[in-house]
């Protein structure tokens, strides 16, 4: 009964954006189903698009991932976006500069960027803790910090010797992930970050780790006064999170760029936020969430291409979602007699 | 290079332009300062910031007015600060997620409607207002050029900083809405009406941050462009802090914010080795220091964040 409601719930949504898309389309004096059928080529038309839906959902199930398993420890981690890159310029890094054999490199390049994302992580969670610091300013502080340290990264010690523009040199073929589809991008980062998403589920839901943040999450006085200690489960969740938005960003560099550059993350560490938050904090739902993001933006990007409609609907779409959810949940509490 | 960097012109020039970087960062700290002070903290300053510079450019491309331009800019961020009042003040759901989501509602609403404008051909460069320097004031060296010597619109922001200050220093009605931020049940128990001021705050933070927005298009730039203000939203959060929730201190918080920015662009045209983006870091790191050094002492309000339903402990 619980599950019907909540299918007929999301099925619900999935009308009304429906609606607000087509309105969308309809305000920006576009032909309705020229519009839509470019909409829908952009997401099947051919085998190729198909694959772009994955290529795009990969870091986003990654970074969404990463912020459901912070928010439901009650740490709230908006830093997904610095810790993707982080992660990308430590795995950069191991992977250009270290001297080591192919599949060992790799390896390395993987743990690095794990670490670099997890530690990025930890010091909002350590300001949280010992300072009590609100992690969301400190986490978009660092955010900033790390896209400039990016900068300066791909300008100084990782710049390509031979080029004067601020890329590093590209990467030994042997670490780049190899295809997973022939005919299209799909590459190996899936299965980590469908992986990952397993792993959270299966911490979160399954392990006394997971029960333990879950209860810090939703009432850290409680958990304190019944034994749980909050600052491990937090310094715990952070290192996850962090680790994981950190392989977001090892797996766009090893699979899709093969070099490291500037602004490569196209926002998804914070889509990731958005991402976490209409999957509920699930992460068995992320990767659901994360391939219908990839599919509308797809879709809309081919549509702004091809017809007048700006794909800055996805925007809207994503905004006003979010929004709705969150009037929902006011209007449930008010006929429950909770507010007024 | 370190002759040409410490003459006075230079300075002068640097420091000018840290005051103009600065007041996008005023305007939107000192709407912030009131909404957090109130426990309202609206993480969609940015969205605030960004729909005020589209609607600005709407109403300067529609009326070549400077003034109806910033009237529409007030009223584009208070379109996203009050969608913030009803979710939060009224629904009393997460300040966070809601402001995050306000952010990309507008970020999709002005790329959206400045594509649709674009493709009407109803775009192009809007004029910006003149500067005004002050008889006299302007007239001393250095402070003169770069304070008194700008436009309307920076004197303005002076005068706000000044009537904020007074405003929760001096007056009853600044005390009971800094009073809801720092504990919202003994606001209400002393009958202060606690929604009304926390939307009468959530309205001036969409006007401030509006404000702030249609500075970058009256007085800066006069042209609008996809996610023009760049995460100016997001340090105007970090100037509330570095500033201590106090308007003075918010005002030195920009200045610095806008001055390393100067700096950063005007070092980068002298061509150092040194990559720049250190200078572009440091506001950054400066805040998390002040994070770090004022921790025990912090001037946060005590509720930030935290929704007031009466009757609930």
């Amino acid at each position: 009964m619980k599950l019907l409601k909540s299918i007929l719930r999301t099925l619900l949504y999935i009308a009304v954006m429906c609606a607000f898309t087509v309105l969308l389309i309809v305000i920006s004096g576009a032909n309705l189903s020229d519009a839509l059928s470019k909409f829908a080529n952009g997401i099947w038309g051919t085998k190729l698009n198909i694959g772009e839906v994955f290529v795009k959902a990969t870091p986003l199930m990654l970074t969404g991932t990463a912020c459901a398993l912070a928010f439901r420890t009650g740490f709230f981690n908006i830093g997904a976006e610095g810790q993707f890159y982080i992660g990308a310029v430590a795995a950069a890094a191991a992977a250009l500069r270290l001297p080591l054999p192919g599949m060992l490199r790799l390896a390395v390049a993987f743990i690095a960027g794990f670490l670099a994302g997890g530690i990025w992580a930890l010091i909002a969670a350590g300001m949280k803790l010992r300072f009590k610091s609100s992690e969301i300013i400190v986490t978009i502080m660092l955010n900033y910090i790390s896209v400039n340290f990016l900068a300066m990264a791909v300008r100084t010690f990782l710049k390509d010797p031979k080029g004067t523009l601020p890329y590093s040199e590209k990467l030994d073929p042997a670490l780049v992930l190899s295809k997973l589809v022939n005919g299209t991008r799909i590459h190996t980062g899936i299965l980590v970050a469908l992986a990952c998403a397993f792993i959270v589920w299966f911490i979160i839901d399954k392990t006394s780790w997971g029960y333990q943040m879950r209860v810090v999450g939703f009432n850290p006085r409680a958990a304190q006064c019944s034994g749980i200690s909050v600052s491990k489960s937090v310094i715990r969740a952070s290192l996850l999170s962090g680790g994981i938005a950190g392989l977001a960003g090892v797996i766009e560099v090893l699979a899709i760029q093969k070099k490291l550059l500037e602004g490569f993350s196209s926002n998804c560490g914070y889509t990731g936020v958005l991402i976490a938050l209409l999957a509920s904090n699930k992460p068995q739902f992320v990767p659901v969430v994360a391939i219908i993001y990839a599919a509308i933006s797809s879709g809309a990007a081919t549509m702004e291409r091809q017809t007048s409609v700006p794909s800055a609907m996805v925007n809207i779409l994503i905004g006003s979602l979010v929004i709705g959810v969150l009037l929902k949940k006011y209007f449930d509490s008010r006929r429950e007699g909770v507010l007024k | 290079m370190l002759e040409t960097v410490f003459t006075w012109s230079f300075l002068t020039a640097l420091l000018s332009s840290g005051v103009r970087m600065a007041m996008p960062l005023l305007y939107a700290g000192i709407g912030e300062t009131v909404s957090e002070k109130s426990g309202i903290v609206n993480i969609g300053m940015e969205g605030v910031m960004l729909s005020g510079a589209f609607f600005a450019y709407v109403g300067m491309v529609f009326t070549g007015s400077a003034g109806a331009g910033i009237a529409a800019g007030i009223l584009g961020g208070m379109l996203i600060s009050m969608l913030l009042a009803l979710v939060c003040v009224k629904g009393k759901q997460n300040q966070t997620v809601c402001g995050l989501a306000l952010n990309t509602l507008a970020l999709g609403i002005t790329g959206f409607g400045y594509k649709m404008m674009c493709n009407a051909g109803v775009s192009g460069q809007v004029g910006i207002i003149k500067v005004v320097p002050i008889p006299l004031l302007s007239k001393i060296p250095v402070i003169g050029e770069a304070f008194f010597t700008q436009d309307i619109l920076t004197y303005a922001a002076y005068i706000l900083s000044i009537l904020c200050f007074v405003f929760y220093r001096y007056t009853r009605t600044g005390l009971s809405m800094a009073s809801i931020g720092e504990n919202p049940m003994a606001a209400d128990a002393a009958s202060i009406p606690v929604e009304k001021h926390q939307m009468i705050a959530c309205a001036v933070n969409g006007i401030m941050g509006g404000m702030g927005g249609a500075y970058l298009i009256v007085a800066q730039v006069g042209l609008f462009s996809d996610n023009m203000t760049a995460g100016r939203g997001y340090i105007a959060l970090a100037a509330v802090i570095l500033g201590r929730y106090n308007p003075f201190g918010v005002v030195l918080a920009s200045l610095l914010f806008g001055v390393a920015n100067a700096a950063q662009i005007r070092f980068q045209l002298l061509g150092t080795g040194i990559p720049m983006q250190i200078f572009a870091m440091l506001p950054y790191v400066i805040t998390l220091l002040a994070l770090l050094l004022t921790s025990g002492k912090s001037r946060e309000p005590k509720a930030l964040g935290t929704p007031y339903i009466r009757g609930k402990r």
